[in-house]
């Protein structure tokens, strides 16, 4: 049933192969904040370092695994081949060449400009050049998704599109708008000064461009995340999915309300009004509420599915549940995270609270328990989930997989709660290393300690992962699996015609570009308009 | 499981209708909302606190009057005294980036070269080679000693007769095309006993590593001068001004605190250590 196989396995071994080297940086890292001595340890070290994780972690393991998870879902949600598979190789072809080049310049110390890159430093042009190559060649991609998805409506007149694919495209054409900013500042600044054809950079329009693609970029990461809670969970739990409808209304909400609210990231800038700030604040409150209809709509459906495995009374039906499943286990890490990180980020978009953790670990702690811990344990039970159909195989024994989510879930609370603590001890981030002769700073030590064990978990539990996943591919005997469709849930009243709105995106590209412009519009356009104090510095060449 | 109530052929089209209205009616809603509390009721109740009329309020909350008004300063009796005049704005650094190094080799030739030698390499261990040094840490010195920020009995006078145009001048010669300029690449001495004070300092000690501002890349300030390869003489006699407080014109007191942390001994073997091979 599978055709573009290879394609998918390429991409995520390529994923998974860079996470495995990029926890081993963090891990790192967490070693030189610490009190203790690690090898290796210098302030160049260090920030090369920073920038590789970052890289790794934010740009190649995510978007060579949503890549390779959207070629899946097109392929067994909507039941026909991948079109235009040529295609897709020379985008996953952009993408390693892309990469090699972004890290080639990281590797020979040409580009330390830390993650995700801060004018008015500027590294070599390469740097930046194969970082656009990556997006360019993700931009295929979404070009593909929808056309699989255009293909599936054209053959299937009047039917819903299945919600994992509906969510897969959502996500594309929120990518699609998510990347106009970055590539805006890169195209028309940043390369334009590390190539030295100017020499200085307007680093408040660049951060505003920025802060564009830096909150949606996030939800681009999720999204797969969510699509696994509402198409894979529900089976996985014996249960039926409580709504598809609360599922397409959550990826219409992320594609919507992901877009225009970058600017509570700019808080502190002074290049823009309050206005402006107060009603990206505003909107940034409504992300909250798909996150809210899944809260729901998730344990509803696992409800369902513990009461028809006998679960009884208020509680009961939790206990049912089939928790020795890893994308059940999965799930239910994702939510206490998310409950967490939810709760910090709520914290961060607050314009007032916001000035009490800006620019301190609490963000880079929250960050990593958002993404590392709610996003990659999906993404970890995504991998469980489809790599029997990938490969052929299945997994010996659960109890390695359930181990490793373990040591992730456990390691991800440990490594980020006193991480948040210390950001708000005034802890500042994009820091190599602390003195802790001072007597301030020695206080924090003992927390740093917590959260290095916390890191090393983390890196057992990366490195366990991979160990997990490459028996499959070498099993000669036994467990050899007949082809496997993948089965994903059903909705507990399958939808068989829904409105048009909900079956597709042109009315909500219009939504967004309607809140856009009048999120966006004059906060860029002032830029331009004002003779207003600026922000324009000398561009500051970052390495070698 | 039960199907969805059977929905009637026109019923898909009414809910589409019926979402479309809402969604864009939520919407509007939204962002008038937002705007009203965020343009209008938050500066209004902000306004009188901070002194501005409710129409000035409202345009800075749009970003059309930009800048915040600040609340004035009580000014102190003593007026500042900065160790140094420099300052890296705009202005600076295109100056410095226009510099003409053929003017700046003439000039040299005629003022600079008896002490600094030819092409900045200095014969005598008593002046500092200029070669290879950034055009920033050139134009931060000499202007320092056109300030009197620093003070040397023959560097003053000299640095005084210069103008703007020709210290930039100079700057650009000095810096030369390459990292060391013709001075040649050298290399750190192999010394074990520092190499740790260089990469990592003594954080017990409350000392940064040298490389923080002196590693290549490391982000520190941009005026910092390259060390590898300056005489040694030249180098220790600067940590001890320094750790005197003879010369004062580091920002911060960022190398008068390190060197006064580093012991005499220390002093002298990183001295050794930059100096390096040739």
């Amino acid at each position: 049933m599978l055709t573009a196989r290879r394609l998918m396995l390429a991409h995520f071994w390529v994923a998974f192969a860079t996470f495995g080297v990029a926890a081993v940086l963090g891990a790192w890292q967490m070693w030189a904040r610490s009190p203790l001595r690690p090898p290796f340890l210098s302030a160049e070290n260090y920030f090369a370092s920073v920038t590789l994780h970052g890289v790794s972690m934010a740009y190649v393991l995510t978007t060579f695994f949503i890549m390779g998870f959207g070629y899946f879902v097109a392929e067994t949600a909507l039941k026909r081949p991948l079109p235009g598979r040529t295609w897709a190789w020379v985008s996953f072809w952009m993408g390693i060449v892309g990469t090699a080049m972004a890290v080639l310049s990281i590797l020979s110390g040409r580009a330390t400009v830390l993650f995700p890159f801060y004018p008015p430093l500027t590294a070599t042009p390469w740097f930046y050049i194969g970082l656009v190559l990556v997006v360019v060649g993700s931009w295929i991609w979404c070009g593909l998704m929808i056309a699989a998805m255009a293909g599936w409506k054209r053959e299937n007149p009047g039917q819903p599109v299945p919600l994992a694919m509906f969510g897969t495209v959502a996500n594309a054409v929120m990518w699609l708008w998510t990347t106009v900013g970055v590539a805006a500042e890169l195209l028309f600044q940043v390369i334009p000064a590390a190539f030295g054809w100017v020499q200085t950079v307007d680093v408040g329009l660049a951060r505003t461009l920025f802060s564009w693609t830096l909150h949606a970029i996030v939800y681009f990461w999720l999204i797969p995340a969510y699509i696994a809670f509402y198409t894979m969970a529900p089976k996985a739990a014996g249960g039926r999915l409580y709504s598809d409808t609360m599922g397409r209304l959550t990826f219409i909400l992320f594609l919507v309300y992901s877009l225009p609210v970058g600017m509570h990231h700019l808080f502190m800038d002074p290049q823009h009004s309050t206005g402006f700030k107060f009603v990206q604040a505003a909107l940034t409150v409504l992300v909250s509420v798909p996150t809210l209809l899944t809260i729901f709509t998730i344990p509803a459906s696992f409800e369902i599915g513990g009461r028809m495995r006998g679960g009884k009374g208020l509680f009961g039906w939790i206990k049912a549940l089939p928790w020795e499943r890893p994308m059940v286990l999965a799930t239910g890490m994702a939510f206490f995270m998310l409950w967490f990180g939810g709760g910090g980020g709520l914290i961060n978009m607050s314009y007032g609270m916001n000035a009490m953790i800006h620019n301190t670990s609490w963000v880079t702690a929250h960050f990593h328990l958002i993404f590392g811990g709610t996003v990659v344990i999906m993404y970890f039970a995504i991998a469980y989930a489809i790599w029997p159909t990938l490969t052929g195989h299945g997994f010996r024994s659960m109890r390695r997989l359930r181990l490793q989510l373990w040591l992730w879930f456990v390691g991800m609370m440990v490594m980020t709660l006193p991480w948040h603590y210390l950001g708000l001890q005034g802890q500042w981030r994009r820091v190599a290393t602390f003195d802790y002769s001072d007597p301030i700073i020695a206080g924090w030590g003992p927390w740093v300690l917590v959260s290095l064990f916390g890191g090393v978990l983390l890196l057992a539990s990366s490195l366990l992962f991979l160990f997990n996943l490459l028996p499959p591919h070498r099993q000669r005997v036994g467990l050899r699996l007949p082809p496997q469709p993948v089965g994903y849930a059903l909705a507990a009243h399958p939808p068989h015609r829904v409105p048009a709105v909900l079956n597709g995106f042109a009315f909500w590209n219009v939504i967004v570009l309607v809140l856009m412009a009048a999120a966006y519009g004059y906060p860029i356009a002032q830029f331009f308009l004002l003779d207003a104090p600026s922000a324009v510095v000398h561009r500051v060449f970052a390495g070698g | 499981m039960a199907a969805e109530p059977h929905l009637s052929d026109d019923e898909p089209r009414k809910l589409d209708r019926a979402f479309r209205l809402w969604a864009s009616l939520i919407v509007v809603v939204v962002l008038s909302g937002a705007g009203l509390v965020g343009f209008l009721a938050m500066p209004l109740a902000q306004s009188s606190q901070i002194g501005l009329d409710a129409w000035t309020a409202i345009c800075r909350a749009v970003g059309i009057n930009p800048g915040t008004p600040a609340m004035r300063q009580p000014v102190s009796a003593s007026q500042p005294l900065p160790v140094s005049k420099v300052a890296w704005d705009y202005d600076i650094l295109h100056t410095l980036a226009a510099g003409n190094r053929e003017s700046g080799a003439q000039l040299a030739g005629e003022v600079c070269s008896a002490c600094h030698g030819d092409e900045g390499v200095s014969p005598s261990p008593e002046f500092p080679h200029l070669a290879g040094q950034s055009a920033a840490a050139i134009y931060k010195q000499l202007h320092d000693y056109k300030t009197g920020a620093r003070v040397h009995p023959s560097m003053t006078p000299v640095a005084q007769a210069l103008t703007e145009q020709q210290l930039a001048d100079l700057s650009a010669y000095y810096a030369g095309d390459n990292a060391f300029g013709s001075l040649g690449t050298r290399r750190q001495a192999d010394y074990e006993d520092v190499a740790e004070l260089v990469a990592v300092g003594a954080p017990e000690r409350g000392i940064p590593s040298c490389n923080s501002c002196h590693g290549s890349g490391a982000g520190g300030p941009i005026e910092t001068p390259t060390l590898v390869g300056q005489h040694a003489e030249y180098l220790e006699a600067q940590m001890n001004a320094y750790a005197a407080r003879e010369r004062r014109n580091d920002v911060y007191q960022r190398m008068r605190t390190i060197s006064a942390r580093l012991t005499p001994d220390e002093r002298r073997r990183l001295a050794q250590y930059y100096q390096g091979t040739r």
